[in-house]
């Protein structure tokens, strides 16, 4: 119970900024996904804060972690899909850049 | 460490390869698997060390190391295909498999808990304890149907990697037949 829960929202905030960056400025599927994973970690974070800032001194909150653990799974399913669409859309453009996809520009 | 963390979610962000930036999340999700545990949630910790740094960080630095070596000569991308549907389909169900097997290691160590030590540890001071305790009565109906999208998950990402053998192998005509 050392660290005050603002310094770890901050923290978090601090992260979901990042991942929403790079998600709107990069170009590279990869690094596109890495940000959403990022984005995820901060949201997971969050959750924590507040289940431990919900907790008595002698029990903690365990909602905070339950909830945790369900966004972790999502990530492992988004992370095998997204990869695996990655792969296929390299093996049609020979390129992981994301201004190659235009098929259904009007 | 949550200095370490934004740091290496800047780099993940700012850096020219996808090899750096990969890494570099690698090192924010070990860091952020530390705050965890700084915060008194250890069961999360041991899962975000588990899931993050060891199998999404495999996904993508597979991904990115296959996408950088692979040449543009049809023979080697034939091959590659095939190679690819197998270790991508194997990877994801691993993946799972991982995900599953952790979750029905909080439900063997809450029953452990009940039987063994029967009123030696009092509830809610143990973590694991607790998060099996939510997870399995409370959230019971979640618990399900994150199973259900793990099993949906593992065929559609087989799906993605068959179909496009199949036509690789179309277009690369009777030779392989």
């Amino acid at each position: 119970m050392s660290i005050p829960t603002e310094h770890i929202l901050i923290l978090a905030s601090l992260l979901f900024s990042l991942g929403a960056l790079g998600f709107l400025l990069r170009r590279n599927v990869i690094v596109v996904l890495a940000s959403v994973e990022l984005m995820l970690n901060a949201a997971n974070l969050t959750f924590l804060a507040g289940s431990r800032a919900h907790s008595t001194s002698d029990a903690l909150s365990m909602e905070g972690p339950v909830f945790s653990l369900f966004v972790i799974l999502v990530a492992a399913c988004e992370a095998a899909v997204g990869l695996a669409l990655v792969i296929a859309f390299y093996r049609q453009k020979r390129t992981v850049d994301l201004e190659a996809a235009t098929e259904l520009k009007g | 460490m949550a200095a370490v963390s934004v740091a290496c979610a800047l780099g993940v962000v700012v850096s020219r390869s996808p090899m750096q930036s990969v890494l570099n999340l690698l090192g924010s999700f070990l860091a952020l698997a530390v705050v965890y545990l700084l915060m008194g949630f250890q069961f999360l910790a041991t899962a975000q060390v588990l899931v993050y740094a060891g199998a999404i960080m495999v996904l993508f630095l597979f991904v990115v190391m296959l996408l950088n070596l692979t040449d543009k000569e049809p023979a080697q991308s034939w091959l590659m295909g095939l190679f690819n549907g197998r270790v991508l389909g194997s990877l994801a169900s691993f993946l799972g498999l991982a995900a599953l097997g952790m979750l029905a290691a909080g439900g063997a160590t809450f029953e452990a808990f009940e039987g063994g030590l029967d009123g030696s540890h009092e509830g809610g001071l143990d973590p694991i304890y607790s998060v099996a305790e939510v997870l399995f009565s409370k959230y019971m109906l979640p618990f399900e149907a994150a199973s259900v999208l793990l099993l949906a998950t593992m065929v559609g990402v087989m799906l993605l990697a068959k179909r496009e053998r199949g036509e690789e192998d179309l277009g690369q005509g009777g030779g392989a037949a």
